[in-house]
């Protein structure tokens, strides 16, 4: 992602053109940003990692519209004082979330694997269960952002748009946790919750993102209809709910559920009968 | 006239009561054993929002333009009915962008033996080896009173001043101390933007601010349906339940949850507004019921605008 300066919420009205990738664009999409995890702006990037093409020009200004859900339009500036660095930056915990570096801990052998996947399908399961993407951020400008997300939402994005819908007819959809994801579409993947970007959301509950992508989480996900937990069961859900009506960077939102889940396991409290008292 | 005193507390250690907002009946039981019989039956109480103490920038309807320097540690001036909301909504559109205002804006969670409390103060930039340069932002919680005779406002600071509330509060939990106050007059505010959308005949959407309650156990609270003033386009809207505590009893409650949008189809937009802040239904007077109304071409993304109506 180089430019967010240009016209958004484009979808089919401004196709980019289909086939512009060496690769199949489904499988494209997923390897964009691969430079980020190796600490490499997109300028001074390699064109092929571990043996793949990577770090190619998204189709249907997908990545363009993804990266404007989660950050600023126009020029970047540094945000958090004196930290301007890949590694992400938690909500949770104020913390850089990533100790020792990209290739240490086993982490380069992650990314060779992930990025060689072959199949489109079977590379959306691995980033939506990948770790190391989560440890990085989308722009160091930002560093609350996550690449995970980021690069999942561009993918949902571009599984929309190759369809034929264009953004303002996209919607947030609480997904069924059991059973299989839906391929590129869902966007965030816990035990517990699972969520969607899609143009087809059936009778699922759903939300509208809007006319144009912009930072808009906290809104799109209060007006949800349903919520794919109940908050009324752990006080834990209601701590999460009330978070996420806070934070309207979608790839730092979605980010936060899964690390919040992670740490507090709000099921697991609500089957320990929750907490509730002294709330009044 | 129907005047409402803002005020707004600075948290002063952790938290541990509801996590949406410090309720209304939190806030209003901290206030009545502090005063006389008939302030406590006429006083009404607003939900607190919590309020980042931080630099931002007056949302594009407020009626001040421009930088607003540490704007979360201050009661923004109200002249106009929009002024009401800049600190109500938890986005808290007033957040520089210069600065990370999703971090400053969650809430800072701490885990004290299994119970989830939010602190007062947020820690940032403490990246390895900058431990100098760390800096701190404190939490502020706003919310209004108003009542329904004269001569109780404005309530005196000292009153205000000091009451704790959520759990554990006996024990120093969620202590709020005032860091500013002001009394707004409704009627003399101003109404421009509803009142020229209103003559266009433009659509208008209401925002809950709080739940809106539809069924309670608590006593002399009644039932009641969803009003027909407002119309829920498409879809259910989402119910929470959650409870109302009350000299040692808890009482379930269930809500319209907050946060939705429907569209608004009565024909006197200026005066709903106006009920809005003071708001509509069952346990109106412990913060439930809050609206904002909004014509429909404004989104509350103002980044967003021309959406389609999909309440």
């Amino acid at each position: 992602m180089t430019d967010s300066t240009g016209a958004a919420g484009a979808g089919r009205d401004s196709v980019d053109g289909e086939g512009e990738t060496d690769v199949a664009p489904m499988l494209a999409v997923y390897r964009h940003d691969v430079h980020k995890l190796f600490g490499r702006s997109h300028a001074s990037a390699r064109d092929r990692v571990h043996g793949v093409r990577v770090n190619e020009t998204v189709p249907h200004g997908a990545d363009r519209d993804a990266a404007l859900l989660s950050r600023p339009r126009g020029d970047p500036e540094q945000t958090l004082d004196a930290y301007a660095s890949p590694p992400r930056v938690s909500f949770l915990t104020g913390e850089v979330v990533m100790t020792g570096g990209l290739r240490a801990g086993g982490r380069d052998a992650a990314v060779r694997k992930l990025v060689r996947i072959e199949d489109a399908e079977a590379m959306h399961e691995a980033w939506l269960s990948a770790d190391v993407p989560a440890l990085v951020n989308e722009s160091v400008y930002y560093p609350y952002t996550s690449l995970k997300y980021h690069t999942l939402l561009a993918a949902a994005l571009l599984d929309n748009y190759r369809a034929g819908f264009a953004f303002d007819e996209l919607f947030l959809v609480v997904e069924e946790t059991d059973g299989s994801a839906t391929p590129h579409r869902t966007v965030l993947s816990t035990p517990d919750i699972r969520l969607e970007v899609t143009a087809e959301p059936g009778d699922r509950p759903a939300a509208r993102l809007g006319e144009t992508p912009t930072r808009c989480f906290a809104d799109v996900w209060a007006r949800l209809p349903e919520y794919p937990f109940d908050v009324s069961v752990s006080r834990r859900w209601g701590v999460l709910d009330a978070q996420l009506r806070r934070i309207r960077s979608w790839s730092a939102a979605l980010q936060f559920v899964a690390e919040y889940c992670h740490r507090f396991d709000p099921a697991g409290d609500a089957g320990r009968g929750g907490e509730h008292g002294g709330e009044r | 006239m129907t005047r409402i005193q803002q005020v707004l507390f600075e948290l002063d250690g952790h938290y541990l009561g509801h996590p949406y907002a410090v309720t209304g009946n939190a806030l209003y039981n901290a206030l009545a054993r502090r005063v006389d019989d008939e302030t406590r039956r006429s006083l009404r109480v607003s939900h607190g929002v919590f309020v980042p103490g931080e630099y931002g920038e007056y949302p594009a309807a407020a009626s001040q333009d421009g930088y607003a320097g540490k704007l979360g540690q201050s009661l923004p001036e109200i002249a106009s009915y929009e002024d009401l909301f800049v600190f109500r909504d938890a986005a808290q559109r007033w957040l520089l962008e210069s600065r990370p205002r999703d971090a400053h804006n969650v809430l800072a969670v701490q885990d004290h033996g299994g119970r989830l409390a939010v602190d007062d103060t947020c820690w940032f930039g403490r990246p390895p080896g900058q431990r100098n340069r760390r800096r701190s932002m404190s939490w502020y919680v706003q919310c209004y009173v108003h009542a329904d005779r004269d001569g109780v406002l404005p309530v005196a600071e000292d009153v205000l001043d000091g009451i704790s509330v959520g759990g554990a509060r006996n024990y120093g939990f969620g202590r709020l101390t005032v860091a500013d106050s002001q009394v707004v007059d409704l009627d003399a505010l101003e109404y421009s933007r509803v009142r020229t959308a209103a003559e266009r005949g433009d659509a208008f959407r209401i925002e809950l601010m709080t739940p809106y309650v539809l069924a309670t156990e608590y006593p002399g609270g009644d039932d009641q349906s969803i009003p027909w003033w407002w119309r829920v386009e498409s879809g259910e809207l989402r119910r929470r339940e959650t409870r109302l505590a009350d000299d040692g009893e808890s009482y379930t409650v269930n809500t319209v949850d907050h946060g939705q949008v429907v569209r608004y189809v009565g024909d006197d937009p200026v005066a709903t507004a106006k009920n809005g802040v003071t708001r509509v239904g069952t346990h109106s007077r412990f913060g439930f019921g809050e609206f904002r109304l909004r014509p429909a071409c404004e989104d509350r993304v103002p980044e967003r605008s021309g959406m389609e109506g999909d309440a």
